[in-house]
């Protein structure tokens, strides 16, 4: 087959060819794979099943490993009331963020899913706070936030009000750094919603314009049962990402590990101070396995709720719906 | 929402309209089409200003705290004019802690690990998307199962791996855990699967290239606009990550994220904020070079769901 | 489009590729530049140490002193553990601070022995106590000691005055009852203070606690560095109790423990427990080269003289270079030098001549207070404490913690407040 397309008398020396281009073809695709999937396993898959490993152990951080006392540690972080304080704060910082943010970006979604002018502007206008890295987003909203010297405690001042401790209480400490995170991801997960409101057909839109339908009814009835997937989506990353927040409360007070009561302290910097400050490498271990299965169990809650608030609205025409999802999953 | 709609009662109670109302009820629709669709009114403009302003203030904010002096925090309304300072600011950031080194540093991890995930991505997504071999499928779903872990939750050993490997406190500490992303992979395939037809890279063998002479030859100029895409989205990543640097790097060895966390908590009781927020406009810089360069491609990457932890 | 794309692709490609060309470069220039040598240091808090560095260098003109000073004893602290455990990433320097000293001889082959560098002839120049801290169990000097933490009293004179109490500071001390003052005499004043200023007496309950601690033969361990000292022990308890009621009665600002220089400035607060290292964080919460603060300084502790804090040189086992740093770590430790870092930022220092060289200095902000004098009269009689490895821990984590919560008004008793900080030692190092 070879030699006919390229036209040319079949040589003895081709059969040493035709082999090497035969282990070629066979061998090259794994090859091509096996680079990732080497170094995958040494610094993805491996650390994580070494967590485990670790887990099980008396590991302290400087001393090493000590002996084996199977799910000790998992009992001693569960029944330790550092870790609720940290996964209430975790989930109240989380549900701060995560709902205005949602809401937020739905809306910002809705403004640009029109025929704006100068829709590149707007798109990457709201997409700037995304290339500011966490620890400079904490540190200027650290001076925005400054009990004393920002603008805020200004703003405060001039209206007579008590000056906000805003890394002292708990309240307005989650809040700051809910702030934080919004400001940050808003832009972003606007511009996703944007793209799944794109997809749907205009011709959805114009029948219900007909059939009378005002905007606002348009959004609630069509718009947002259409992206339900694409919403799905974010409040899965968002999860995902607000679970694992560190940067954040680690340097709003970077003196402590979230708080000189914990009163900001997340779960990741729950990790980190028992595995470094306190050197407890075991039941950092297992905090990270139960991390690891908090964020498998709420990715699946938030899916489950999401669906369920679709399925309690309003019908949309199902087939399009699933379209947009097919969609979604193409591209 | 602009409201204006004045919605007709129904139109389905209206039974067996005559010509005249139907042609006043098509010329409604028409309006009020254009009206939903296509022109915005003054609010949506207003309100998109709004958010970009609340999206802009922090950064511009900053900026102009940092070319004045750190007494200007707290003037109300605040500052919006930048002063002359800025060097001056600028020039205490390197004096406090090692900025230069931590910028340096940082373009070397970031570019390293964008090299390494682009190049090895774009081979694999490639191969999976492109090239028949025993196990494809099962090895496809394995990427894709391990795109939904986060890694971060590996620090432990992986920490206990660079110790091993006698790496804490040098860079490669950094860029070999960030070498190769299994969203990367899953990325470049689904962007080969269709771009690429099979027939070219038929003939491509038939004309006797070499499997890596097709990869290069075909496959990776056709690849170019999705690595641009992953490039960046992995450069960034690799700009703003602090936990693992922060574990594995020294603070006289810093990237610019653990250098500009040591800036911020250098001035412990009574911080010099302008400079701390001058190091904090230096440290995006790069970034916004970078946003300002190739920010319609973050948007269409965005768009497009290229991006994922 | 896509041929812009093309073009970021390629630049981005390009910067990236050069970054590695760079990689492969500098990790292979380390030992480049002949004979100059370069250490590295690093150190937290205000330690005054910038001038020494340079002076150093301009005798030794082939050594390069690469300086990181980390804010906050915590951040040093976790630093210096990661990179223990690592083995790698130490500076060829690290300033280890009293309260994790205990931590460190756990793992003490991180570090050199200094009796092979000789710092056994000197041996004399330190305060005894001081040189014995740095000594582990087993006889190896892991820490070369820097500085100490004598502590005073800082006052606002202006305040007192204000209130009706004496405001001179030979005056303030011996209204507190000078050699004798005694707590219970120290809260009495302070509320003849609050009663007659309207005004809180302290921030924070926190500093006086660890004064307190500080006093007592035996802190948070027994004296063998391991047993913990604190549920039973009926001293702390009842102390503990004394300083909770203080601080219901009003004595308290309700302030954190650090960072209050705004308070400071508009006077919320009347004293300040100052070991010497204080007085440089003191001094931050105002503008350079003030001087009208109203604080002054008095030579009174209550409850008898006591050290807090205090920080000790070590050179890492990983160390390239480490008879040159050995030979740095010393030079610094010396008399003349901690005289130097006295006069820059506070420190006491740790040696005996260091501290005749600094008797003379007196410090403007503090109202020219003779602080050098003042100092090594609180120095006199302090005994060393012996750390335990969860002692920065303690302090930091399960006292400050619970009388924050005194202040915030959420524990309304002493008993509770008790029972809160036992609760939390079982968690944190039970």
């Amino acid at each position: 087959m070879t030699s006919s397309t390229l036209g040319r008398p079949a040589r003895p020396d081709l059969t040493f060819r035709q082999k090497v281009s035969r282990f070629d073809y066979r061998f090259s695709p794994f090859l091509y794979v096996a680079p990732f999937f080497i170094l995958f396993a040494a610094i993805g898959v491996f650390p994580i099943v070494y967590t485990m490993n670790v887990s099980l152990y008396d590991w302290h951080l400087l001393k090493g490993q000590g002996d084996f006392v199977g799910l000790q540690n998992y009992v001693a972080v569960l029944s330790d009331p550092f870790f609720w304080n940290a996964f209430g704060n975790t989930v109240s910082i989380f549900l701060l963020s995560a709902i205005p943010q949602l809401v937020i970006a739905t809306g910002i979604a809705a403004l640009l899913d029109q025929a704006i002018r100068g829709k590149t502007f707007w798109r990457m206008s709201i997409l700037l706070p995304y290339i500011v890295a966490p620890v400079a987003v904490t540190v200027i909203f650290l001076q925005i936030f400054s009990q004393f010297h920002g603008p805020i405690a200004g703003l405060l001042e001039l209206f007579g009000l008590d000056p906000i401790r805003w890394t002292f209480d708990v309240l307005p400490s989650h809040i700051a750094i809910a702030t934080m995170v919004n400001w940050r991801w808003t832009g972003y997960n606007a511009l996703i919603l944007l793209a799944a409101m794109q997809a749907v057909p205009r011709d959805v839109y114009e029948s219900a314009a007909l059939d009378g339908a005002n905007k606002l009814r348009r959004f609630w009835s069509i718009t947002i049962p259409m992206i339900r997937p694409t919403l799905i989506f974010v409040v899965i990353t968002a999860t995902i990402g607000g679970l694992q927040i560190f940067t954040e409360p680690k340097l709003f007070d970077s003196r402590t590990n979230g708080g000189g009561s914990r009163q900001f302290q997340t779960i990741v910097l729950y990790l980190y101070e028992l595995a470094f400050p306190r050197r407890d490498f075991g039941q950092a271990s297992a905090t990270a396995w139960i991390l690891f299965l908090i964020i498998v169990l709420v990715g699946l809650i938030s899916f489950a709720v999401t669906r369920a608030i679709r399925t309690a609205d309003v019908k949309p025409p199902r087939s399009s719906a699933a379209s947009v999802g097919a969609q979604q999953g193409e591209s | 929402m602009t409201a204006t709609l004045t919605s007709p009662k129904s139109p389905k109670s209206t039974k067996s309209p005559s010509v005249e109302d139907r042609r006043i009820v098509d010329a409604e629709r028409r309006a009020r089409r254009r009206r939903a669709y296509e022109r915005p009114g003054v609010l949506t403009y207003a309100l998109l200003a709004a958010f970009f302003l609340g999206s802009a203030f922090p950064l511009w904010w900053s900026f102009v705290i940092s070319s004045r002096q750190s007494s200007d925090t707290n003037l109300v309304p605040p500052a919006v004019l930048p002063g002359a300072n800025f060097l001056t600011n600028a020039a205490k950031v390197f004096d406090t802690v090692p900025f230069l080194q931590g910028l340096l540093n940082s373009i070397i991890i970031s570019g390293a690990i964008t090299v390494s995930v682009v190049f090895f991505s774009t081979l694999a997504g490639y191969s999976f998307a492109k090239l028949r071999f025993r196990g494809r499928n099962g090895l496809m779903l394995a990427v894709i199962a391990t795109m939904a872990i986060p890694t971060q939750l590996g620090i432990i050993p992986l920490f206990m791996l660079m110790a091993e490997w006698h790496w804490v406190g040098t860079l490669q500490a950094v860029i070999v855990p960030g070498m190769v992303t299994a969203f990367g992979v899953f990325f470049m395939r689904q962007y080969l699967v269709d771009v690429i037809p099979d027939e070219l890279i038929e003939a491509a063998r038939m004309d006797g290239a070499s499997m890596w002479g097709t990869f290069r030859h075909v496959a990776i100029p056709a690849a170019r606009p999705a690595m641009a895409v992953l490039a960046l989205f992995t450069f960034m990543a690799a700009w703003t990550d602090y936990l693992w640097p922060l574990l594995v790097l020294s603070p006289r060895n810093p990237s610019v994220q653990t250098a500009l966390a040591a800036l911020s908590a250098a001035g412990g009781q009574n911080p010099d904020n302008a400079m701390v927020l001058a190091g904090a406009v230096l440290s995006v810089i790069p970034l916004l070079i970078l946003f300002i360069v190739a920010g319609r491609q973050l948007v269409a990457g965005i768009m497009q769901g290229a991006v994922k932890g | 489009m896509i041929s812009s794309r093309n073009r970021i692709a390629a630049s981005i490609a390009g910067v990236a590729a050069l970054a590695l060309i760079t990689t492969g470069c500098s990790s292979g220039g380390g030992g480049g530049d002949d004979e100059k040598i370069t250490l590295s240091i690093t150190t937290f808090g205000t330690m005054g140490v910038d001038a020494n560095y340079e002076k150093y260098m301009e005798e030794n003109p082939d050594i390069t002193i690469e300086a990181t000073n980390l804010e906050g004893g915590g951040a040093a602290r976790d630093d210096a553990y990661a990179k223990i455990a690592a083995g790698t990433g130490l500076s060829d320097i690290v300033a280890i601070e009293e309260g994790w000293l205990g931590t460190i001889f756990e793992v003490s082959d991180s570090f050199v022995d200094l009796r092979d560098y000789g710092i056994e002839d000197v041996k004399d120049d330190w305060l005894e106590w001081k040189f014995d801290q740095g000594t582990g169990p087993d006889g190896k000097v892991i820490g070369a000691g820097l500085d100490i933490g004598p502590q005073g009293l800082c006052y606002r004179g202006d305040l007192f005055e204000a209130a009706g109490l004496p405001s001179e500071r030979s005056e303030v001390a011996a209204y507190f009852g000078g050699e004798d003052a005694t707590w219970d005499r120290f809260f009495e004043v302070g509320k003849e203070y609050v009663d007659k200023s309207g005004k809180a007496f302290w921030h924070s309950p926190r500093f006086f606690w660890n004064s307190f601690v500080n006093q007592q033969e035996e802190g948070y361990y027994k004296k063998d560095g391991e047993t913990l000292n604190i549920e039973d022990n009926a001293v702390l308890k009842e102390h503990h109790a004394k300083i909770v009621e203080a601080e219901m009665a009003g004595l308290g600002a309700g302030l954190p423990g650090w960072e209050v220089g705004p308070e400071a400035k508009a006077g919320d607060f009347a004293v300040y427990m100052c070991p010497s290292w204080m007085l440089g964080i003191v001094q931050g919460y105002y503008d350079e080269g003030t001087t009208d603060s109203g604080w002054d300084f008095a030579d009174v502790l209550p409850g008898g003289a006591a050290n807090w804090g205090g920080a000790f040189l070590g050179v890492s086992e990983s160390s390239e270079h480490k008879e040159e740093a050995a030979k740095l770590a010393l030079w610094l430790a010396a008399p003349e030098q901690q005289a130097a870092a006295f006069e820059e930022a506070g420190p006491f220092p740790s040696t005996t001549e260091g501290q005749e060289l600094v008797a003379e200095t007196t410090n403007p902000f503090f109202n020219d207070a003779p602080v050098g004098e003042i100092f090594a009269a609180r120095a006199e009689g302090v005994i060393a404490q012996v750390k335990g490895p969860e002692d920065s821990n303690i302090q930091d984590n399960v006292f400050g913690p619970t009388f924050d919560r005194v202040s915030q008004g959420e524990i309304t008793d002493a008993e509770t407040a008790w029972k809160e900080a036992m609760k939390l030692v079982d968690q944190l190092v039970g």
